[in-house]
């Protein structure tokens, strides 16, 4: 801990400015608790609404360690001054404040808890009532999540949470794109920051739904500033599941289902494919027959998906026990989830066990515990192989006799089956996240809380391809020839490693003087992030699996590598809360951040907000209004920033170990030439948030309506340099843009029990982004997602959203010469596409592009609902999208002129008999880029229904159950969508190019059947 | 209560007292296993490296950005008469447009070019200014900033020929001062050719004669520089430093001509006679094996080679053929012509015998084969020149002839005979026409200029010699190109960097 006086002096002063208000904070607040003086007993007794006596209600003097309970008939005896506030505590009731006022013996009737505004939320770095809240914050309990068979929580929010746009893969081992808001980044990660019981993360796939109690999603400012540098892209906190006092709970979750493809391409038959690419022979070749008669009838009809999909099993198995008492609390769980995935050779499984402890080592002194374990097992499968299906020609036979249909010779691409089967790409992960944390109430308004948190996170990679032969007696293939084959078997292994740490230590104060309520924390965080892996790759190793070690193989050519990362991070937060009457709100947060990720001198940011909430239905004059149970308004304005980028973005790096031979032998040198700006900066995010709650008819009806602006400057984007600087790539990364993410959210819930034995509930919200890209301050437009030969398919560019398509524009098809003679496109055809001539130079080119829309959804919104008729349930989920557009990637480009086309392309194609149609003549070339390949990608899904019936508690009683319910769930029920691939959710693209469509999972239709228990 | 409050103050301070830890240094992280810069100058060696690094660029190649490689190799062949863009007739189109002169300024190869040189002239820069500031015992320092200014000039005569002025970066610039007018204000062709002449002579004056102790092979020479500057003076139609610099390289007698011509261009010696480093090698790029397979001059020799149509294990993609023209331009029993260009038989019945390479290796005849010419000078034999670690044909060990030394005895003919001195011009003449096997003629202008064509065909020589000669559009419209006179002469200033410049850049007339 030794460091150089001149450092050390440095510091200090940080510290030092950061600490005086903390300091003074501290010592106003203590003084203030030495002025209470003079006290007398004050007795009472606690009625419900109805008048019955409540027993058991806590009551406590505001201020002050005192406090006591109500007795069997609701009366109570405390020690307290004329001045004195009590508080009144009871689980489904208002907590209530009452003032002494000098008298003696009080009555005091509770109301009823509002539940939704007394429902605590868990906030950064604490929680927090609803009712509190000025931010927009959206919750979403453990129960909800845990229903639905899916891998992480995150993807079972989808449609829940207004504004949460979640992007799912059919990929058992997905982690879901997540987009609040909009999309907050162009360069830096956009994908919220995710905190774990309060350790800040980026990956949840370890944690099983199961154990999860409740998953917040913080939207505004106001509830992410705290959060500073990472906040941007907004935050996702979960809650894991603790032990309550009282009798051990034991229960079973279990599901098995089934897996299959939700929508399939439907591909031209053999001898639909050989009638189109001889037609397009006649158009562009020679006209004789590229696919011969002799190919077909020696040949098959290989629908290609079919070979490469399959049904896939899928089971998730959870056991819990918790409990309690007054010393410790636990929770102990275990889950197994296994998934194979509807591609062939995929496979994952998923194990994970949570042990959740609370220890009360005295009455104001606590150290919880929370350890996770998981352990991850995956077969992946090549997304490029899977893409192979779409190209494949189908005359070639699959896989017959043990021997593979050689498609290299067909049209030049590999046998997907054969791609499949001869690479074992797989990994083991074990990953182990924990947090100690130290809970200290020295005095009843102090709560000190030190928290460290790890996560290890260790993957093995291994890659192995097999050898195989196309020629010879070991030959593979039913034809021999061609190019696919491997003369070698290869194996490439790798471990990495990740390690994190997390050091928080807060300080958290509550008091109150009369109607004004503060809380203020204050605290300090610090985290590390390293990373590193090492990895080997071998040839000539044996194909049993007992050999797959590098020293299996051969010596010759064999390389090794290994790579690391470090970044720290260095935070002082605080926020105050105050609260006046319950009426008035105020919220001020503030984060001075530290990344080592930036320059020395643009290291620290401060990062503030303040928001503040009304709540007119506690006003006096809102008191004879029958129609709002509440109403509340709430509004925002905040600072949050995005660090979200590599470690040493910002130092010039040397390109080492550049080779050379002098006098016959290798000399490695150095070359400095790439440049970095050393004066990188954040990406700031200045967001202001407007929000009305309310709730009418005995809160049968709630609703949320947010309006908000978002506006990022300093958005880093890689800008090309001059090639006179001699930068390698000719760009560079710098903060140049600026661009907004404007939108409204709204979200709608009614619930009633319309009868002992029928209980329903409906929700829908919807939510609008309108994304735009205001200024690139010395940055260029940034052209991207280059699709096979096409070149790039979207520009990033002032007024329009990130990510726009910008694409030459379909105005038809040429229908005879007269049409071609008088356009643009003077060498076209009869049948060909017709490009609209923008600016009318009888040109088609790079100026005729046009902005054609982005992938980003104009709105996103989501049904969701439940009824109950005595034992059964039933639930249904739906999410849709709407406004965004799909390059259908797959399509556009064609690596070969053989390659095969979609049934609807050979059927609608033009021909001189079916000239209307939408759909060019028979083509074997690439078409350039334009809007024929662009697609709307709205849809409308049913995500989840779930139809359960509960055993009745009294049939249980000889089975020693406590509960038991059945119940039958279809994950992705149906999809409505127009989009002709295989799924309209996007999830392998940047924030630049998202929305093309090319080697992509499909999303996958689960069907399952389970049990939960309760012993 | 005094006694609580001093407890519950020290408890308030704990957390931040145990952030006191937070040295400053917590914050400062150096990049894991890479080398920053300052790093990479506290090598004693760094300068040494630097320059090692300069060399390095050579490599610049492929479909990327390029100094001499693959796209520069084919641009200028192609521009020529000498060869045709090959391959099949839709592939690359953008090398297609220079083949036609119908290529705009938005065409990605001259970007590449552009790119690829800057990349490479920067590089020497921050080399030259690293070793300014060295401690480096004189000697050494000098000749490592000739070597660096050697390839520095080197560069600058590519681009000066390919696109007349352009911007003068001779020293370390800022990022910022990437659009500044002083950098994008392209310098006039004379201004450029003055960095080049400074250059070399400083090359020239600092640099070992080759065989020296200090003269590694691959490293360049005074030679080297001699001869370049040989060639620059004779652009600059200054004979007189063009015959002075081809005789001092001449008479330095380190050089002579390889017997058989074939042999200059293989990997390694026959009979004693040519391979890599040969006698008649001035300045040549050293290409050779290590794991990573990246001290080649990427799809140089693959990028040439012939390309084939299904039914065999091909050599290339077929770029750069060529042209009948070339193939007939050879005198009878010219033994270059062979050397120069690999011809596809064609298919006949009860033929089979296809075309067997110097190595044994068979192509077969034309209906297996895509063009009916390629070019034989980067041909590298898999099967007995140095076979590499894998069996990536992009990456095949080829070392690249840059200045042979028949070419500075054509340097000195044509200097001698535009001075008047016949016989000196006739006799160097007849020195490089007598290895090809060709009975004497007499040293004009006109014989030396055909001589210079079938000599250096497929060495990226024959367009600039076009142009310098002031023919180009008689020669090039002749055989069928769209070349216009005073357009065609230099290639475009590339769109991107123009834009890049905010239009500070100047285009080139016509485009």
């Amino acid at each position: 801990m030794k460091c150089r006086k001149t450092k050390q002096k440095r510091f200090c002063r940080n510290c030092t400015v950061l600490f005086k208000p903390l300091f003074a904070s501290v010592l106003v607040l203590l003084f203030s608790a030495v002025l209470y003086a003079q006290s007398d007993t004050v007795t009472g007794t606690v009625t419900g609404s109805n008048g019955n006596a409540l027993s058991g209600v806590s009551i406590s003097v505001k201020g002050t360690s005192r406090g006591t309970f109500t007795n069997n008939t609701g009366s109570f005896s405390i020690v307290a001054s004329a001045s004195d506030t009590l508080v009144l505590t009871s689980i489904g009731y208002t907590q209530q404040r009452v003032s002494v006022d000098g008298r003696t013996t009080i009555a005091i009737s509770l109301a009823s808890a509002n539940k939704e505004l007394d429902q605590v939320v868990v906030v950064g770095y604490g929680t927090s009532r609803k009712r509190d809240v000025t931010g927009s914050v959206a919750s979403v309990s453990g129960a909800e999540l845990a229903k639905q068979p899916v891998l992480t929580a995150t993807q079972a929010v989808q449609g829940k949470v207004a504004g949460v746009q979640v992007i799912a893969s059919g990929d058992p081992n997905a982690l879901p794109v997540i987009r609040i808001r909009g999309t907050g980044t162009m360069l830096a990660g956009a994908n919220p920051l995710y905190v774990v019981d309060g350790v800040i993360n980026d990956d949840i796939r370890n944690i099983n739904s199961a154990d999860i109690v409740s998953l917040e999603i913080l939207k505004d400012a106001s509830a992410t500033a705290i959060y500073g540098m990472r906040a941007a892209n907004g935050v996702i906190i979960i809650t894991t599941k603790r032990g309550k006092p009282g009798k051990m709970v034991v229960s079973y979750d279990g599901t098995v289902g089934i897996k299959e493809a939700s929508n399939l391409v439907n591909m031209a038959g053999a001898n639909q494919y050989a009638g189109y690419i001889n037609e397009a022979s006649v158009y562009y070749g020679s006209g004789d027959s590229i696919v011969t008669q002799s190919q077909l009838q020696n040949g098959g009809n290989t629908d290609w998906y079919d070979e490469v999909l399959k049904k896939g099993f899928f089971q998730n198995h959870n056991i819990s026990l918790a409990g309690g008492s007054e010393k410790i609390n636990y929770f102990l769980s275990a889950g197994y989830l296994a998934d194979e995935g509807i591609i062939r050779t995929n496979d994952f499984k998923r194990f994970t066990l949570r042990n959740n402890n609370d220890y009360k080592i005295t009455n104001n002194f606590k150290i919880s515990t929370i350890l996770s374990y998981s352990r991850s097992d995956i077969r992946n499968v090549d997304l490029g192989a899977f893409n192979v299906a779409y190209r494949a020609a189908p005359y070639v036979i699959g896989m017959q006799n043990g021997k593979y249909g050689n498609t290299s010779l067909s049209n030049n691409v590999g046998n997907p089956l054969l791609d499949q089967d001869k690479n074992d790409n797989s990994g083991k992960g074990d990953r182990f996240q924990g947090s100690i944390i130290g809970e200290y109430k020295p005095i009843r308004w102090l709560t000190l809380r030190t928290s460290f948190g790890v996560d290890k996170n260790n993957f093995r990679s291994l890659n192995y391809g097999y050898k195989y032969e196309n020629v010879g007696p070991d030959n593979v293939f039913l034809t021999a020839g061609s190019n696919q084959l491997r003369n070698n078997s290869q194996l490439t292994l790798e471990e990495s490693q990740g390690n994190r740490w997390v050091w928080d230590n807060t300080a958290t104060i509550a008091k109150s003087f009369g109607v004004h309520n503060f809380t203020l924390l204050v605290g300090t965080t610090a985290e590390e992030i390293k990373s590193n892996s090492l990895g080997g790759r071998r040839i000539n190793v044996p194909e049993s699996k007992d050999q797959w070690y590098l020293n299996a193989g051969s010596s010759i050519g064999a390389t090794n590598f290994s790579s690391g990362d470090k970044s720290t991070r260095n935070s002082y937060l605080g926020r105050l809360n105050y609260n006046l009457n319950d009426k008035y709100f105020l919220t001020a947060t503030g984060r001075y951040d530290a990344t080592s990720r930036l320059p020395s001198g643009n290291r620290w940011g401060f990062f503030p907000s303040v928001g503040a909430g009304w709540v007119i239905s506690n006003e006096g004059f809102m008191s004879d209004q029958k129609l709002f149970n509440n109403l509340k308004l709430r509004a925002s304005y905040g600072k949050v920033g995005n660090d979200g980028i590599p470690s040493s973005l910002f130092v010039p790096l040397a390109t080492q170990n550049l080779p050379y031979f002098f006098n016959g032998a290798e000399i490695l040198n150095i070359r400095i030439a790439d440049l970095a700006d050393p004066a990188l900066r954040w990406e700031v995010t200045t967001e202001s948030n407007f929000g009305i709650d309310f709730s009418l008819m005995k809160n049968k009806l709630s609703g949320t309506v947010d309006v908000y602006n978002r506006r990022t400057v300093d958005a880093l984007v890689r800008i090309r340099v001059p090639g006179i600087l001699g930068d390698p790539n000719n760009e560079y990364i710098t903060n140049a843009a600026t661009f907004t993410n404007k939108g409204i959210e709204m979200a709608l819930n009614y619930a009633d029990d319309i009868s002992r034995d029928v209980k329903f509930n409906i929700g829908a919200n919807i939510a609008f982004n309108k994304n735009r890209i205001e200024k690139l301050n010395g940055g260029q437009a940034i052209p991207d997602g280059g699709v096979g030969g096409q070149g790039t398919t979207t520009l990033s560019d002032n007024g329009q959203p990130i990510g726009s398509f910008f694409l030459w524009e379909v105005a038809g098809i040429f229908q005879n010469a007269a049409e071609i003679a008088g356009s643009a496109q003077p060498n076209s055809k009869p049948g060909d596409l017709r490009y609209r001539d923008v600016n009318g130079d009888k040109l088609i080119n790079a100026a005729d592009r046009v902005f054609q829309g982005s992938y980003q959804p104009k709105f996103t919104y989501g049904i969701n609902g439940g009824i109950s008729i005595k034992n059964f349930d039933l639930s249904v989920g739906g999410y849709g999208t709407g406004g965004g557009k799909i390059y259908n990637g797959k399509k556009a480009a064609r690596g070969d002129f053989r390659d095969n086309i979609e049934t609807s392309v050979a059927i609608n194609r033009w021909t001189p008999n079916n000239t209307n149609t939408s759909v060019p003549r028979a083509n074997v070339n690439e078409l350039p880029a334009s809007t024929y390949f662009l697609e709307k990608g709205d849809f409308f899904r049913i995500n989840n229904l779930a139809l359960g019936y509960t055993i009745s508690a009294n049939k249980l009683a000889g089975l020693k159950m406590q509960s038991l319910r059945v119940f039958a769930t279809a994950q992705n029920l149906a999809t409505f969508t127009n989009y002709s691939g295989f799924t309209p959710e996007i999830s392998n693209g940047g924030t630049l190019n998202g929305g093309i469509e090319s080697s992509i999972y499909p999303t996958t239709r689960t069907f399952a059947f389970g049990i939960n228990v309760g012993f | 209560m005094k006694n609580i409050i001093i407890k519950l103050g020290a408890l308030a301070l704990l957390p931040s007292l145990l952030m006191i830890g937070c040295k400053k240094s917590f914050l400062e992280v150096n990049p894991q296993g890479e080398t920053t810069e300052v790093l990479a100058l506290t090598d004693p060696e760094a300068a040494t490296k630097l320059v090692g690094g300069v060399y390095n660029t050579l490599y610049f190649g492929g479909f990327g950005n390029t100094t001499i490689g693959f796209l520069w190799v084919l641009a200028n062949d192609i521009a020529s008469d000498d060869a045709d863009k090959g391959s099949t007739p839709g592939d690359f189109g953008d090398a297609g447009q220079i083949d036609n002169f119908t290529a705009t300024s938005n065409n990605f190869i001259f970007n590449n070019i552009w790119s690829g040189h800057y990349n490479a002239i920067v590089s020497a820069n921050k080399a030259i200014d690293v070793l300014d500031k060295s401690t480096l015992e004189a000697s050494t320092k000098n000749r490592l900033v000739g070597e660096a200014r050697f390839l520095r000039g080197l560069y600058y005569f590519n681009l000066v020929r390919f696109f007349g002025g352009v911007p003068n970066i001779t020293r370390v610039l800022l990022p910022s001062e990437g659009n500044s007018v002083e950098a994008q204000t392209r310098a006039t062709k004379d201004q450029i050719y003055g960095i080049i002449v400074a250059d070399l002579e400083y090359a020239a004056a600092n640099l070992p004669i080759k065989g020296e102790a200090n003269a590694q092979v691959g490293r360049a020479t005074k030679g080297a520089a001699q001869a370049y500057l040989a060639k620059l003076y004779m652009y600059q139609k200054n004979w007189q430093k063009a015959f002075d610099n081809s005789l001092a390289a001449i008479s330095s007698n380190k050089y002579s001509l390889v017997q058989n011509y074939a042999t200059v261009f293989r990997e390694r010696p026959v009979n004693g006679q040519g391979g890599i480093n040969n006698s008649e090698s001035i300045f040549e790029v050293q290409t050779g094996i290590n794991l990573g397979e990246n001290a080649v001059s990427p799809l140089f020799s693959n990028g040439q080679g012939p390309r084939g149509r299904g039914g065999w294990n091909d050599i290339g993609f077929g770029f750069n053929t060529p042209t009948a023209d070339l193939a007939n331009a050879y005198q009878a029993g010219d033994t270059r012509r062979d050397a120069t260009i690999i011809f596809i038989n064609p298919t006949a019945a009860g033929n089979s015998a296809g075309t067997v390479l110097f190595d044994g290796f068979r192509i077969p005849s034309k209906d297996s084969v895509e063009n009916e010419r390629y070019s034989y000078k980067p041909y590298h034999s898999a099967l007995t020149e140095s076979p590499q670690v894998s069996n990536n044909k992009d990456t095949k060990p080829k070392n690249i002839r840059l200045m042979r030394y028949a070419e500075v005895l054509l340097i000195y003919a044509e200097a001698a005979a535009m001075l008047g001195n016949a016989g000196e011009a006739t006799a160097k003449l007849n020195l490089v026409r007598g290895r090809a096997n060709l009975a004497g003629s007499t040293g004009t202008i006109a014989n030396i200029w055909f001589e210079r064509r079938v000599e250096l065909a497929m060495e990226q020589d024959r367009f600039f010699d076009l142009v310098r000669q002031g023919r180009a559009g008689q020669v090039l419209r002749a055989h069928g190109k769209a070349f216009v006179d005073g357009k065609h002469e230099v290639f475009p200033i590339p769109q991107a960097q123009i834009d890049l410049s905010a239009g500070r850049l100047t285009q080139n007339n016509g485009y």
